[in-house]
């Protein structure tokens, strides 16, 4: 493809042009890794539609522009910042404001209770940077692309997130990533550490607070300890003409319990890697997934569950609704290996076509190593029912409320799993916005 | 209150109504019998509104409006109902949400004030206990795993919530059992005064025993061969169907 290598390079040059001054670059050892992740990066390059994971997402959007990270020296410009417009109404958080990447103190609210730790990640990388080597060493490298070593070779910024022992979080922890357009190329990288027997809500939530065009490409591990809960929230309400790669990769031991919500709202080009290892006994995994889409919107949620251990259960359940010429993909994996006994696995992926135009492509794809196991999986498309429709209208609800109920109404379940209650109203507010827009 | 005059309806092209004539007046109920396929439901649903049915000529015409000019939601804002043989399944969407919805929807068209949830909830009890119906089946989803009787109560509900001008139930008693339908009935009865009208189409004359009829009309082959009293009815049930149909043939 024309202007691939181009583009690598281009990246390549940029990152050179940045390293001496990027955190923690004077130990040896962040040195090295940040090497050889871009040498990995080079070699691999932006992933193409002739990969299967890749197939029924381009990254042309991407790989069409040159994005660039921004002068994290420079103060934040002060119109940028609209608390009424970019905070969640009734919500109480710990939160964290990044602009393009960076993390602005002045917006931030790192104050945590006894026994949680927040800190930034440049701020880690540069005071104490063996308080995470071990997970950098440790860190997955089997099934990465490019977009993933891009944002290991940069590990500019982001949060590390360390809920203690048996600590029991009061508030969610809320990361405020916020674009500004001017094809800015914002690359978080965080590290949630939840030790045993902890408890918490930790929700990344993703604005454009200007038009133009964005590059986020996040990456997000999430390491659970014994018997730690951990409920997850990617939210992604970026403008048109933002792109989008998140990752969210979390490990598991025993008895822990992951569950995450990828709600997706807005974005030109959206792909979502959710990734669980289950590696001890009795871990437990949910991902629900909810995208709604019109316009020319792109979204790929590619999800992966590995039981690797006996006795886990997964329920995986997204749910959207397509309308113009917007175009969904599903690529659900579910990985049983060969001891992973009793493992219950269970997915779905439903999906309503408001137009003619709209299109989803939807994949499950399960592979079993083991033999006493329950899996299950289930796809549907579908369209607004007449017959629903009808039956509301003749109760005296026009025809767009009934529409709107009924879309509504189909993603109710998954909606029903957010049990931060302020983002709730807000996400179901957005959705009958956009679902009013759209008629 | 309503007046059909030779009203001709297709579905997928295919003739079903051939020359419907029906005057109903305030405080009436009447009843239209008829066998399988005789255009009884198709007479509810055009009614009612639905879209794939095309009325092709005729007029129906209701409190001095043309009905067949309005949206379904327009209908059923100005007072008509329908009481669907089959009410849909509709999950996701709590039943007390669809009842405050409609009421909602109602009283705004008539330019009256919308009612809060304090006395849409202590409406919608009163309204419950007519039908037998638990509160817990307010806050389930629409229909949704409801048994048939429980379904066409909640039909019954919904109208006596509305309190609609013209009521059409369409085959609300099958699947019945005999207790299910004496409640269905009573909550029927309670709503019935000299101002409201109601068409019953049924195929069976036992419904009629606990809601008495002014008039029975036998529908077949898309008209209404036959018009009387309620002793109509009981004729019907003891000769069948088949003795008027022969009767109609004759004439």
């Amino acid at each position: 493809m024309t202007g691939m290598t181009e583009i690598t390079e281009y990246y390549a040059r940029q990152y050179h042009r940045l390293a001496e001054n990027l955190p923690g670059q004077g130990t040896e050892w962040i040195k090295a890794y940040r090497h050889s992740r871009l040498s990995r990066f080079k070699t691999t390059g932006f992933p193409t539609t002739r990969e299967e994971d890749w197939r029924y997402t381009s990254v042309r959007p991407i790989t069409s522009r040159e994005f660039s990270a921004i002068d994290a020296s420079q103060p934040v410009e002060p119109d940028l910042w609209n608390s009424d417009q970019h905070l969640i109404e009734g919500l109480d958080s710990y939160r964290l404001v990044f602009v393009d990447g960076v993390l602005r103190t002045g917006l931030s609210d790192i104050s945590p209770e006894d026994g949680v730790r927040v800190d930034s990640m440049a701020n880690v990388l540069n005071e104490r940077p063996d308080s995470i080597q071990h997970h950098f060493d440790l860190e997955q490298t089997e099934e990465s692309h490019g977009f993933t070593e891009l944002n290991r070779a940069f590990s500019k910024d982001g949060v590390v997130v360390e809920l203690g022992s048996n600590v029991a979080l009061e508030k969610p922890i809320e990361l405020l990533f916020l674009s500004a357009g001017g094809e800015s190329l914002a690359q978080p990288r965080n590290l949630i550490i939840a030790r045993e027997g902890c408890k918490g809500q930790i929700m990344e939530r993703y604005l454009s607070v200007r038009e133009g065009a964005s590059l986020t490409n996040s990456l997000s591990e999430v390491v659970l300890e014994h018997g730690a809960e951990v409920d997850y929230y990617l939210i992604q309400g970026q403008s048109s003409e933002a792109c989008q790669v998140s990752g969210i990769w979390a490990t598991q031991a025993s008895e822990s319990r992951f569950s995450c919500r990828t709600i997706t709202l807005g974005g030109a080009l959206v792909r979502n890697e959710l990734k669980s290892r289950m590696l001890g006994v009795g871990a437990h995994c949910d991902m629900f997934g909810l995208y709604s889409l019109s316009g020319k919107q792109h979204v790929d949620n590619h999800t992966t569950m590995v039981h690797g251990a006996p006795g886990c259960t997964s329920n995986e359940l997204y749910k959207g609704v397509l309308n113009q010429r917007s175009r969904g993909v599903f690529h659900g994996r579910i990985k049983v290996e060969r001891d992973a006994q009793k493992t219950d696995a269970q997915q779905s992926n439903n999906t309503l076509l408001l137009s003619r135009n709209a299109e989803i492509d939807t994949k499950p794809q399960l592979e079993i190593y083991a033999d006493d196991v329950k899996c299950s999986h289930g796809a549907t498309v579908g369209q607004i029912d007449d017959v629903s429709l009808f039956y509301l209208r003749t109760r005296g609800i026009s025809e767009s409320d009934a529409r709107s109920l009924l879309t509504f109404a189909f993603v109710n379940d998954v909606l029903n799993e957010i049990e931060i209650e302020p983002l709730k109203t807000l996400l179901e507010s957005m959705l009958s916005n956009q679902l009013i827009d759209d008629q | 209150m309503l007046s059909i005059k030779d009203l001709h309806a297709t579905v997928d092209g295919k003739e079903i109504l051939k020359g419907i004539n029906l005057e109903v007046n305030p405080g009436e109920i009447h009843a239209i019998m008829g066998p399988n396929g005789s255009g009884k439901s198709t007479l509810a649903s055009v009614l009612a509104g639905r879209d794939n049915y095309e009325v092709t000529s005729g007029s129906v015409t209701y409190r001095d409006q043309d009905l067949l000019d309005m949206e379904p939601e327009i209908r059923a804002r100005e007072g008509v109902f329908l009481a669907f043989q089959y009410p849909v399944e509709i999950p996701g969407v709590t039943n007390v949400y669809l009842l405050k919805a409609a009421i909602n929807a109602v009283l705004k068209h008539r330019g009256e004030e919308e009612l809060d949830a304090m006395s849409f909830l202590k409406l919608i009890k009163q309204k419950a206990a007519l039908v037998e119906m638990k509160q817990e089946f307010l806050y389930r989803s629409v229909n949704g795993g409801f048994s048939g009787g429980e379904k066409k109560r909640n039909e019954i509900l919904q109208m006596a919530l509305l309190e609609p001008h013209l009521s059409i139930l369409d085959e609300t008693d099958s699947g019945l059992d005999i207790d299910a339908l004496k409640i269905v009935a009573h909550g029927v009865n309670a709503l019935r005064n000299d101002q409201r009208s109601m068409i019953l189409v049924t195929h069976y004359q036992r419904l009629l025993d606990y809601i008495v009829p002014d008039y029975v009309h036998v529908l077949a082959g898309g008209v209404i061969i036959r018009s009387g009293d309620k002793s109509l009815a009981l004729e019907l049930e003891e000769k069948g169907y088949g003795w008027i149909e022969s009767q109609a043939d004759a004439a």
